[in-house]
């Protein structure tokens, strides 16, 4: 009895021991199966979520822990599911926009863009170029926001970073707040804008809005320094250096793209390698890291956020006169009919790659299919990659990292 | 276990005031304790998130610097034990329905609940879909509606205002005004995209059988009777789409 038991503590350290030295050769299986792990006895399973404030929404995913070292992660999505796409194929094509601000309800206006751009490729509609800078400015607006809130998250779910909490975050959402007064002064709404149609915005940037831009960004900027400061931390460092590393071999089979892709050492971003709106007119740096772990996608971020700073300022000075949309009016639900064919159309959001697939057909009154492509639930794949052979204070600091949206994951 | 009290009848006295009335000459001071616990009670609502949806992160943005609810003495809690109100904020789906009631169960009386958002309230645009619940208080209770899709963090500072008004009321014993809930759509009539309109699109001869009707019922969890006598015919049946030419 005695030896037995001396012999599985034994198993279970070496195990331990060899989940704790993680080489390079570690491969961690998502579909491990348990009865072949040698502590399996001794496993405690926890399910994290679908109500934990640190899982950024409504996702569940159940831990395997041995000791306090996870040995198997297996996720559950679908707490959000709302039948987006479904619910498309019941709508004229002007109607489809505003159910599409609130799949990924922390960039709405990248989601509307993705809608309109597909309709408009094939509607053959051309927009304006006044239109294509102020969808790009608000593009790279929604990117500082997005990225703002979800450093203000991933601070506090590593406990504040000062361990004090929410400070970081109270800081985050104060210039947020300066981001959605300036969509706020354009759109007449803080969240869900519906600014985008069919053919370019529904709103002219007003007058004063330059200045108003300049001054919110000019904020934003000098207060990037102040989370730096605050970040800048060794416990901050401790706490994301070489946790939930994605080498870029691993991404790319898993379809990250955006901000974890760059950080994975993988130079793509679609606003340079396929330019839409007036990208091809910008010089885009596109920012990298090798890093691939937590500390590495913070930087990439933070480092976006500065880049979209000095792309929005760019935009707002060098806006072009002109009509801001080139179709009448909206005057009834009919006004646009698709009756055949089909595109994809693929932009940049601040998660990355946002793809939206329309298959028009029938008496062209609304779309036959819609396929959105959201890079959250790409991001959330790597989940039992990423956390096995992690503590479980790590699996919430890799989830933020992640920076997943359920609404966009599970439509 | 017999069955609990009716909520609205239930009075709830600290244990303080027994103590109290026993030591002479205190029983003056019990309408001013009185009112500090109440004052106590009002302005320390501890909030329970569940937040769901784009809801969610308004309300986050209520919770932050610029609006910041904690001025009302609203703390915002992960866990569902300590917590005084809970924030229904976003869509809440037929997966996500039950363990929201569980959590509500978590909660400690008194408790409050906040339906914020025309989702939480009604299931706005997506009332229709199969998976989405039509409002939440079919599952639970609600105290005060915030109506917006998304309600201003302003907003949501106006419904905890009138939340406080209501617990002032009663902890004094006064009635409590039930919040009408915004009357929007009939909410017997089943949900219908999706579900029957693929059938259709699949060929649609086979008639709806016991099983399928059985898991429909199951799937409407939501506190609406399904119609007594349903049968295949009376089911709602969207017109069949063409296929595309592509
Ligand atoms: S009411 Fe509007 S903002 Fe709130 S959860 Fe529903 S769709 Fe989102």
């Amino acid at each position: 009895m005695a030896s037995t038991a001396a012999v599985s503590s034994k198993a279970r350290a070496s195990s331990t021991e060899a989940s704790l030295t993680p080489t390079r050769a570690f491969v961690p299986d998502p579909y491990l199966d348990l009865a072949t792990y040698a502590a399996a006895a001794d496993l405690l399973t926890l399910s994290l979520g679908p109500q934990h404030p640190s899982t950024h929404g409504v996702f569940r995913v159940v831990l395997y822990l041995d000791g306090e070292l996870i040995v198997k992660a297996v996720p559950h999505v679908g707490y959000l599911h709302r039948g987006v796409e479904k619910l498309c194929e019941k709508l004229s094509y002007s109607n489809v926009t505003p159910i599409l601000d609130k799949n990924d309800y922390v960039a709405p206006m990248c989601n509307e863009q993705a809608a309109n751009m597909v309709f408009e490729q094939l509607l053959g509609v051309e927009v304006p170029l006044r239109a294509k800078f102020v969808r790009t400015l608000l593009a790279e607006l929604q990117r500082i926001a997005s990225h703002l809130l979800w450093l203000g998250t991933f601070a506090m779910d590593l406990g504040g970073a000062l361990g004090g909490g929410t400070s970081v975050f109270m800081y985050c959402f104060r210039e947020r707040e300066l981001i959605l007064d300036l969509f706020e002064e354009l759109t007449g709404c803080r969240f869900h804008y519906n600014t985008h149609c069919i053919g370019g915005n529904r709103h002219d940037i007003p007058a004063g809005y330059p200045a108003l831009v300049h001054q919110s960004l000019d904020l934003i900027e000098a207060r990037l320094l102040e989370y730096l400061g605050m970040l800048e931390h060794p416990i901050f460092r401790d706490r994301t250096r070489g946790v939930g590393t994605v080498d870029a071999e691993l991404a790319l089979e898993l379809g990250l793209t955006g901000p974890l892709l760059r950080a994975s050492g993988i130079d793509h971003d679609l606003r340079r390698d396929a330019p839409y709106h007036v990208y091809d007119l910008l010089d885009v740096n596109v920012i990298c890291d090798d890093g691939g772990d937590c500390y590495a996608r913070y930087k990439v971020r933070l480092q976006e956020i500065a880049e979209s700073i000095r792309l929005s300022r760019l935009l707002i000075d060098n806006l072009p006169a002109g009509p801001i949309c080139s179709t009448k009016p909206l005057s009834g639900v009919t006004q646009f009919k698709i009756t055949s064919g089909q595109a994809y159309v693929a932009i940049e959001s601040p998660r990355g790659e946002l793809g939206t697939w329309l298959i028009a057909g029938g008496k062209g009154m609304n779309p036959y299919r819609m396929k959105l492509r959201p890079p959250s639930l790409h991001a959330l794949a790597a989940v039992p990659y990423l956390f096995p052979r992690h503590t479980l204070s790590d699996a919430v600091a890799i989830l933020g990292s992640l920076d997943p949206i359920m609404g966009e994951a599970d439509r | 276990m017999s069955k609990p009290p009716d909520e609205s009848e239930r009075n709830y006295e600290h244990p303080l005031y027994d103590y109290m009335l026993r030591v002479p000459g205190l029983d003056v001071a019990v309408t001013s304790i009185d009112q500090l616990l109440t004052w106590g009670a009002t302005h320390s609502l501890w909030i329970f998130p569940m937040a769901t949806s784009c809801c969610g992160i308004e309300f986050m943005a209520a919770a932050a610097s610029r609006v910041d609810l904690d001025r009302m003495g609203a703390m915002i809690r992960g866990t569902p034990r300590q917590c005084d109100v809970m924030v229904v904020a976003g869509t809440i789906t037929v997966k996500m329905a039950p363990r929201v009631k569980r959590l509500w169960d978590q909660m400690p009386e008194p408790k409050w609940c906040v339906a914020m958002g025309s989702c939480a309230i009604s299931g706005d645009f997506y009332r229709d879909i199969y998976s989405v619940v039509p409002g939440i208080d079919t599952a639970i209770p609600v105290d005060v509606y915030i109506p917006g899709c998304p309600p201003n963090p302003e907003t949501v500072m106006a419904g905890l205002l009138r939340l406080q008004d209501k617990v002032r009321l009663r902890r004094a014993g006064l009635p409590v005004p039930s919040d009408e809930r915004p009357e929007v759509h009939d909410r017997t009539i089943v949900p219908t995209i999706g579900r029957y309109e693929d059938r259709k699109r699949r060929g649609g001869a086979d008639p709806i059988s016991e099983a399928q009707l059985e898991s429909a019922r199951r799937l409407l969890v939501r506190g609406f009777p399904m119609p007594e006598g349903i049968d295949a015919a009376a089911t709602p049946v969207a017109p069949a789409k063409e296929e595309p030419k592509l």
